[in-house]
């Protein structure tokens, strides 16, 4: 059951390119829609048997072979398996009524599933090596569809984004060679332990300054970020919400804090980096998405500012602020993936994403208007939003750490990203209509139905927070915080 | 040891050619002996098989589908290169040299070493039953490849709203 999200969108994103040859629209939404949400009720099918036993490690037989298909399953990466299929399956409901203005949609979900196929890997693999390599399954499928659009600035997009990517994909691999070289192994369990054996200081630091400067840029971090800006606001809206609301994160941050937590092993120094880095992250990129004109351009600074906060919590080391961490990375996912989405409602709504040209829209397109307040009231971390909740647990754990200077930045921090997002409310939705948006209408009903779903999620999360903090979030921050011993204990 | 010195240098000067080099072919020709080079140092140490895939994919394989490429390409289809853009590989090279001599080689003496772990057997072993997963992302890697050959080379107009 749990190879499925890896195996099951794989064989379908094989079969799409031929299935679109008989039906070039319908059968392509039903079976992708479909099978991420087999892959959503999988996810949550799974929550009580790993909260109750804790993890899961399990090893499939090829026809009877013995072969080494075992992946890990604990509260963190089921964590993130459900946030992939929640959030992807609002991205391609959203794409039914969007793809009509690009068309080949058999290949476009067909890339799409790809990605998810790659995350999910990603985070089910208790191998170092296959990380690396699920890692380039999501992003050779994403430098493709940010380009999908074909115009000179997704290319151009594309190109710059394949080009940094592949420089934190060469870290990566680089600080992987050098731990099989000191440890002779490659899976979590082993390098773990073998570390635990071995006095292997300076050299373990410049493998985590590679994994640093590797993950670092695929989340996109400030000063690994300057291909981000570009990349998501060229892509589609539906994968400019995958790229923001997801892939940063998994191949990013899911990725680094794995490693660091579960098989190296956090350390004060580390600690300190990360936090520097994340608090860097907050205030530049909060700063630079003032000055922006397009919406997604600013989301995009949002999202590299937002990473800042998760990288921030995850690094104090404490269980509430990795909780804090996750619960924003949740958060952060549903409400940029919203966000974006509603970009792209406005963007087919009106032709621009030009903030100067907007004005007045709130009028003609309620729904476009009050699904984008709730997601950018949720980010910028007003009550009783979603976002609202995991800000004021990141900011106690902080002080609770007694790291009050970036509790105070990540406050004032708080206060611009409110600003910017008003910001759009104001240019876009309020004010006089502009003579040119007279006659708009409300985006098609998909894509509507999608910003509504992520809404509604952004409040029913912020309202009944507390249940859900304790039953799903918590377990998932104590996995992680066990550190190394959560992965020595995996299949015990 | 001067062999190895040897095929290191002709390694890092033909990688180095590959980027430099304006002309497509010479460069792709460049990476191919750039290849043959790591190629016969992977078989020096030990890793024939690593050796085998080096040489006959990289070197042979994708050095064909290269100059195919480039003898689809025009004259006018050349892009003129911004004059900071040629300074970054250099300035990146130099720095990397510097790093290298200061950190590297004192580093490279005090790596410990566990022994190898029971990732270890026959190469069929290795590839089937130890790195099974492997197999499966890079199935998902050319899958990926395909399928952003087919959104990426696809008629524009073609079947958009059925």
């Amino acid at each position: 059951m749990v190879f499925s999200f890896i195996f099951l969108p794989l064989v379908i994103a094989a079969c799409l390119p031929l299935i679109g040859k008989i039906s070039k629209k319908l059968i392509p939404d039903v079976l992708t829609n479909a099978t991420l949400a087999f892959l959503l009720i999988n996810s949550i099918l799974l929550i009580k048997p790993i909260f109750s036993r804790g993890s899961l490690l399990q090893n499939i037989n090829w026809f009877g072979e013995n072969v080494n298909l075992q992946i890990a399953l604990d509260g963190f990466n089921l964590f993130m398996l459900f946030t992939i299929s929640l959030v992807s399956l609002c991205i391609t409901l959203f794409s039914i009524d969007y793809l009509k203005h690009y068309g080949h949609q058999a290949n476009f979900y067909a890339l799409l599933l790809v990605m998810v196929a790659g995350m999910n890997g990603l985070v089910l693999v208790p191998d170092l090596f296959s990380i690396y390599l699920f890692l380039e399954v999501a992003a050779v499928a994403s430098y493709a569809l940010v380009a999908f659009g074909l115009g000179p600035e997704e290319l151009e997009a594309s190109f710059k984004y394949l080009m940094l990517s592949v420089v934190a994909s060469a870290f990566v691999l680089l600080s992987i060679t050098v731990i099989f070289g000191l440890t002779g192994s490659l899976s979590f369990q082993a390098v773990a332990r073998g570390l635990q054996d071995l006095n292997g200081g300076l050299v373990l630091g410049v493998c985590l300054a590679f994994f640093i400067m590797g993950f670092g840029l695929k989340a996109a971090l400030v000063p690994f970020h300057a291909w981000l800006p570009d990349a998501h606001p060229s892509a589609p809206a539906p994968i400019s919400a995958m790229l923001s609301g997801l892939l940063i994160k998994v191949s990013g941050v899911y990725a680094l804090f794995r490693i660091v937590y579960s098989v190296i092993g956090m350390t004060p120094a580390l600690s300190k980096v990360l936090m520097a880095m994340g608090a860097i992250s907050i205030v530049v990129a909060a700063l630079l998405a003032l000055g922006q004109a397009d919406i997604k351009r600013m989301l995009a600074y949002s999202s590299i500012s937002q990473v800042g906060y998760i990288i921030l919590a995850l690094a104090i080391g404490t269980p509430l602020g990795i909780a804090g961490g996750l619960f924003h990375l949740f958060n952060h996912a549903v409400a940029k993936g919203l966000l974006f989405l509603n970009s792209g409602s406005i963007q087919h709504i009106t032709g621009t994403r030009n903030l100067n040209e907007l004005g007045g829209l709130g009028k003609k397109v309620p729904l476009t208007a009050g699904t984008n307040l709730v997601g950018a009231l949720s980010i910028a971390g007003v009550p009783p939003l979603a976002g609202f909740w995991s800000k004021l647990i990141i900011i106690i754990a902080l002080v609770q750490a007694d790291h009050f200077g970036y509790a105070l930045v990540a406050i004032l921090a708080s206060i611009l990203t409110l600003w910017y997002y008003l910001l759009i409310q104001r240019k876009a939705f309020f004010g006089p209509l502009n003579d040119r948006w007279q006659h708009i209408k409300e985006a098609p009903f998909w894509m509507s139905a999608a910003n509504v779903i992520l809404a509604l999620l952004c409040l029913l999360v912020g309202i009944f927070f507390s249940p859900i903090f304790k039953t799903w979030i918590a377990p998932a921050a104590d996995a992680l915080a066990r550190g190394v011993q959560q992965v020595l204990m995996w299949g015990i | 040891m001067i062999i190895q010195i040897l095929l290191l240098s002709g390694l890092v000067l033909f990688s180095i050619l590959a980027i430099l080099l304006k002309d497509l072919l010479k460069a792709a020709l460049s990476l191919a002996v750039a290849s043959l080079f790591l190629g016969i140092i992977f078989f020096r140490l030990g890793a024939s098989y690593a050796g085998v895939f080096e040489i006959s994919v990289v070197a042979g394989l994708i050095t064909v589908l290269f100059a195919l490429t480039v003898a689809l390409t025009r004259k006018d289809s050349e892009v003129q290169e911004a004059r900071l853009t040629r300074l970054v590989f250099p300035l990146f090279f130099v720095i990397f040299l510097i790093i290298d001599g200061l950190v590297m080689r004192s580093l490279l003496q005090q790596v410990p070493a566990l022994p190898a772990g029971p990732e270890t057997g026959t190469f069929g072993d290795v590839l089937w039953k130890a790195r099974t997963f492997d197999l499966v992302a890079q199935l998902g890697v050319i899958l990926a490849g395909v399928l952003a050959v087919l959104a990426l080379f696809r008629k524009k107009e073609e079947d958009k709203d059925e």
